[in-house]
């Protein structure tokens, strides 16, 4: 980005204050979380908001145990990463060619799967779930992968196009023109390009598949995946908040420390993607 | 006839051969709550003792997608074997995929909401739960009014109600309304001892309107209970069984709708607030109906079997044995549940809250309007209940909107 | 202007084919077979299921046994539902606010993209509330904004009275879009920060020795090159609000006080779940498929002038 003057530098860190506010809200429910969950619920109902006074681990250990964290993880760990890559090659493989390619019913094909992002999926989930059984991919990892897959795919497709449709054109063309074979374009000019947007899109779905709790309990009934666990401890009326606390930074912090560490390469590697024109 | 055949058969070809086993899927919502599950476990190792080649399987589901997964699962021909319901319209509405268990269910009460109009029990509740007002005997002394004589009439809950209200301290009824619930339990509570048997009839079947000046009233009684200051600002925005009854069981409100059985009962405020300290009445109404108040009651929660499953006969045993005497009795000790199972013994609840509540049990009491009315109905009415309180509509508005509802819910069976 | 004179660089999403357009043999057989296995996923798994959905749609399937065919009574029958209506104003209220939607986390990435201080801390910080769902957020703001809660503590010392936030009917909805917007902007924001990568930065320093101030280049250069990634983000944070909003909803207020909350998403779960109705849920679901496609349309056609959709 173009460099800021003295003056303008000025105006940037005025304006850091309220962005400073914003993310002081943003680590809040983190406080929250954590602080809650060393409470017991008694504690809990008597001062929801005071520093915890006597922690407690107990309700990392019962939503450990109650939640069978121990073999729901490993379930959640595989489908999503299984998920996770096959959307990133499925979704950049499609987008090069909507946005890059010529070829006949481009348009309807872009049309339909930005239609498919904005069917509510109450509608499908029926169909949806015969379908599964149909296949026979009920109760395994591999129907929760497909199903994953099928349910974020419109979204990244969509994103991988818009994305590719905005890098200057000339690249590709150049690309295309040398006589290449298409997939060696993909491959070495579509993927490195499209870095900032891979990662991101890496990002998000892990975070959707990681936290799909519908999907899962349809598909993966006897063994279930960690946010199944988690959403089961809220009662039928009554949260325990203190427990479901426990559940939840349990299920967020592997992502939010895979988050944290990679930072860095996250951003040098969406800084690495930006092209020089 | 030819599938119980078919099921005949292959049970009696898994009988000659020991070496097969079976799972019978059980699909709720409670197996993973602590307080439940001695009796989940009890009930599945007595019942895998008794048939070494079955495997009992809970499923536990979370409870806001709980129907729409049963749905689906149930359509697609891939439903549990047993699944647990609530009594009334969640019931009702799945009648169809549920086998009949009249002949077991010669112990149970609270089967209304279990069963069609032909008397058939298409499954057996657990547990039966009702309405009643718990509060606060330390507030009711620092207020001066004495805490052994609660309000009988509405006249003395209007009495009582004032005098909290000078007291200052803390308001007379806490009040969560955020889901509707409050204005679900007090529909109950009201109607119970409001209109008469009759009537409840009447009304149970469509034939009385939301409109007609027996049910008005009670719109009208929900809307004077505001308007005398009884509640706390922000009711709309309040959770029924989170923040209320927390809030009843800080200290910070004197009375309170709870239930009897599950949760927000007797067991849970005595833990909070010392036995000693919670007293129980039946919620009185202006004009009543009788010479005293009427508690409501219905069957709370039941297990259905589901007729096309693979082990219907094994699955109904199953159900028979979990609302048996036996593991409904370990329910009964630890979580406190009022059961359904009559032959189950309560002598040994010793809190003088469930001792009186079990005693207004006799003769069994009145059902529960809300539990009868059409889920299309209960759900406008939650609404509705959060509009009166806000002031933005008139309890004639109201009952004319429901009316609506009411015929075109009732058009549609 | 220069920066306009830069922009044909970026092209349009979707280009107008033209019949001669199209590339050689090769590239149309490469084309096909990339998008071969989205294209079959997204039929087996939501177009033949929306289909389905649609016969479901003229039925009053109770969601067990035989389903009679009754027409477009459904549809009939939403026309005289007073709550799907409410819904459907309450859907427009919301989308009244997509421009805050959009806007925000866009100003806060170019920002952090500028490098104002603090930036990569805020960068990390700001996706934390997307990370730990709904529940948590909602408990939080159940209490936040309660008539004696925090919010109303704070408004309170300078003067203003409390408000039920999520209790009066006028301010819930409103309450309830804060919320969910303070618990997602996240996730456009990172969008908006890859999509940032691809400004040229030749183009920007270009702009600079012209002797553009800042906010010149972000609104003539940066804004302008941004266009695919901005008519990305409308279309999908139009369709999240109306399709991902459930999980608040259903802590923080229920759809309630009567219907102030109640967005069409929320209903297709009453129906379906509660009320035992999916074939009248079905019909609101097509409805709201329909509604959301005619708004992308509209956003895709606004945002590039000749795109081909």
């Amino acid at each position: 980005m173009a460099t800021a003057g003295k003056k303008e530098k000025r105006v940037l860190w005025i304006i850091s204050i309220p962005m400073a506010i914003l993310a002081l809200s943003c680590v809040y429910p983190v406080y929250f979380a954590l602080n809650n969950a060393l409470k017991d619920n008694r504690g809990y109902i008597l001062d929801r908001f005071g520093l915890v006074q006597n922690p407690t681990f107990d309700n990392f250990v019962q939503a450990w145990t109650r939640s069978n964290l121990d073999t729901y993880f490993l379930n959640s760990v595989v489908t999503t990463v299984g998920a996770v890559a096959l959307l990133l090659v499925v979704s950049s493989l499609a987008g090069f060619a909507l946005a890059v390619l010529r070829f006949p019913m481009r348009r309807l094909i872009f049309i339909v799967i930005l239609a498919s992002l904005m069917i509510p999926v109450q509608v499908v989930l029926v169909p949806f779930y015969q379908t599964i059984i149909g296949l026979g991919l009920l109760n395994t990892r591999t129907g929760l992968i497909i199903s994953y897959t099928a349910f974020f795919l419109p979204f990244s497709v969509y994103l991988m196009t818009s994305f590719y449709a905005g890098l200057p054109r000339e690249l590709v063309e150049a690309a295309r023109i040398d006589g290449a074979k298409l997939i060696q374009v993909w491959w070495y000019v579509m993927v490195p390009m499209g870095r900032p947007a891979l990662i991101t899109l890496g990002i998000l779905n892990t975070l959707y598949c990681w936290n799909d709790v519908l999907i899962s309990l349809l598909v993966l009934q006897d063994q279930r995946t960690l946010m199944v666990g988690i959403a089961a401890l809220r009662g039928e009326y009554t949260t325990n908040v203190p427990l479901l606390s426990a559940g939840i930074v349990l299920a967020a912090a592997p992502i939010v420390i895979l988050y944290i560490i990679f930072q860095r390469q996250i951003v040098s590697g969406i800084a690495v993607g930006a092209v020089k024109g | 006839m030819k599938k119980a055949l078919l099921a005949g058969v292959g049970l009696s070809l898994l009988a000659a051969s020991p070496a097969l086993s079976q799972t019978i899927t059980v699909w709720d919502w409670k197996s993973g709550d602590p307080v439940a599950m001695s009796y989940f476990d009890q009930a599945k190792a007595e019942f895998e003792e008794a048939n070494p080649d079955v495997t009992i399987n809970y499923v536990m589901q979370p409870n806001d997608q709980y129907y729409t997964i049963l749905g689906t699962a149930l359509a697609s021909g891939a439903g549990p074997d047993v699944f647990l319901l609530n009594g009334g319209a969640q019931a009702r509405a799945r009648f169809e995929a549920l086998t009949d268990l009249t002949d077991l269910s010669g112990d149970l009460v609270g089967l209304e909401e279990f069963q069609d109009e032909d008397g058939t029990v298409y499954a057996l509740p657990i547990s039966i739960q009702g309405f009643v007002v718990y509060y606060n005997k330390a507030l009711y002394e620092q207020a001066g009014l004495d805490p052994e004589t609660p309000p009988q009439t509405w006249d003395d809950l209007v009495a009582a109600c004032e005098v909290v209200a000078e007291a200052g301290s803390a308001p007379c009824f806490t009040l969560g309304n955020r889901e509707g619930f409050a204005g679900e339990f007090i529909l109950s509570s009201l109607a119970a001892s409001m209109l008469t048997e009759e009537q409840q009839q009447a009304f149970a079947d469509g034939e009385l309107a939301w409109s007609s000046p027996e049910v008005t009233a009670i719109l009208e009684t929900w809307v004077s209970t505001q308007d005398m200051g009884w509640y706390r600002e922000g009711a709309n925005s309040t959770s029924k069984f989170m923040d209320e009854y927390e809030q009843f069981m800080r200290g910070d409100a004197v009375h309170t709708i709870g239930l009897m059985s599950d949760i927000a009962h007797w067991k849970q405020f005595d833990d909070f607030l010392g036995a000693e300290n919670v007293g129980v009445f039946r919620h009185p109404a202006p004009d009543m109906a009788f010479d005293e108040p009427r508690m409501p009651v219905s069957g709370g929660i039941g297990y259905g079997v589901n007729k096309d499953g693979d082990n219907v006969e094994l699955a109904t045993a199953f159900v028979e044995h979990l609302a048996s005497a036996g593991p409904i009795q370990t329910f009964v000790n630890d979580a406190g549940v009022v059961p359904a199972n009559t032959t189950v013994d309560t002598s040994g609840l010793s809190s003088p809250s469930v001792i009186s509540i079990l005693d207004w049990l006799e003769p069994y009491g009145v059902t529960t309007a809300h539990a009868n009315v059409t889920a299309a109905e209960l759900t406008e009415w939650q609404r509705q209940s959060q509009l009166l309180l806000n002031g933005d509509v008139t309890p004639a508005e109201a009952a004319a909107r429901l009316d609506e509802v009411q015929a075109e819910a009732r058009s549609d069976d | 202007m220069s920066a306009t004179a830069a922009r044909p660089a970026t092209a349009r999403p979707v280009r107008k084919p033209k019949k001669a357009s199209y590339g050689s043999r090769a590239e149309r057989r490469f084309a096909f077979l990339f998008v071969l296995p989205a294209v079959l996923l997204v039929l087996v798994f939501r177009i033949i299921p929306l289909i389905w959905g649609f016969f479901i749609s003229l039925t009053d399937w109770s969601g067990l046994g035989e389903a009679e065919f009754i027409g477009i009574d459904n549809y009939a029958a939403m026309a005289r539902d007073p709550n799907f209506q409410d819904s459907m104003v309450n859907t427009f209220v919301l989308l009244a606010t997509l421009p805050v939607w959009i806007m925000l986390p866009m100003l806060l990435a170019i920002l952090i993209h500028q490098g104002v201080p603090g930036g990569k801390l805020f960068r990390a910080v700001y996706f934390f509330p997307a990370v730990l769902s709904s529940v948590i957020v909602g408990s939080i703001f159940n209490v936040v904004l309660r008539f004696d809660g925090s919010f109303n503590a704070l408004l309170g010392m300078v003067g203003i009275d409390a408000v039920d936030w999520l209790g009066n009917s006028s301010t819930a909805l409103f309450s309830l879009i804060g919320v969910q917007l303070w618990a997602t902007f996240g996730m456009s924001l990172l969008i908006f920060l890859a999509g940032l990568s691809t400004v040229s930065k030749e183009m920007l320093e270009a702009a600079r020795l012209d002797g553009a101030k800042l906010w010149q280049i972000w609104i003539f250069v940066v804004i302008p090159s941004l266009r695919p990634i901005i008519e990305f983000v409308a279309v999908v944070t139009t369709i999240g609000v109306l399709t991902n909003m459930f999980g608040l909803i259903y802590v923080l207020t229920a759809g309630g006080p009567g219907t102030a909350t109640t967005l069409p998403e929320f209903l297709i779960w009453l129906e379906q779940g509660r009320l035992n109705r999916p074939g009248y849920a079905a019909a609101i679901s097509m409805v709201l498929f329909a509604f959301m496609g005619g708004i992308a349309y509209l956003q895709i056609r606004i945002m590039s002038r000749n795109a081909n959709i």
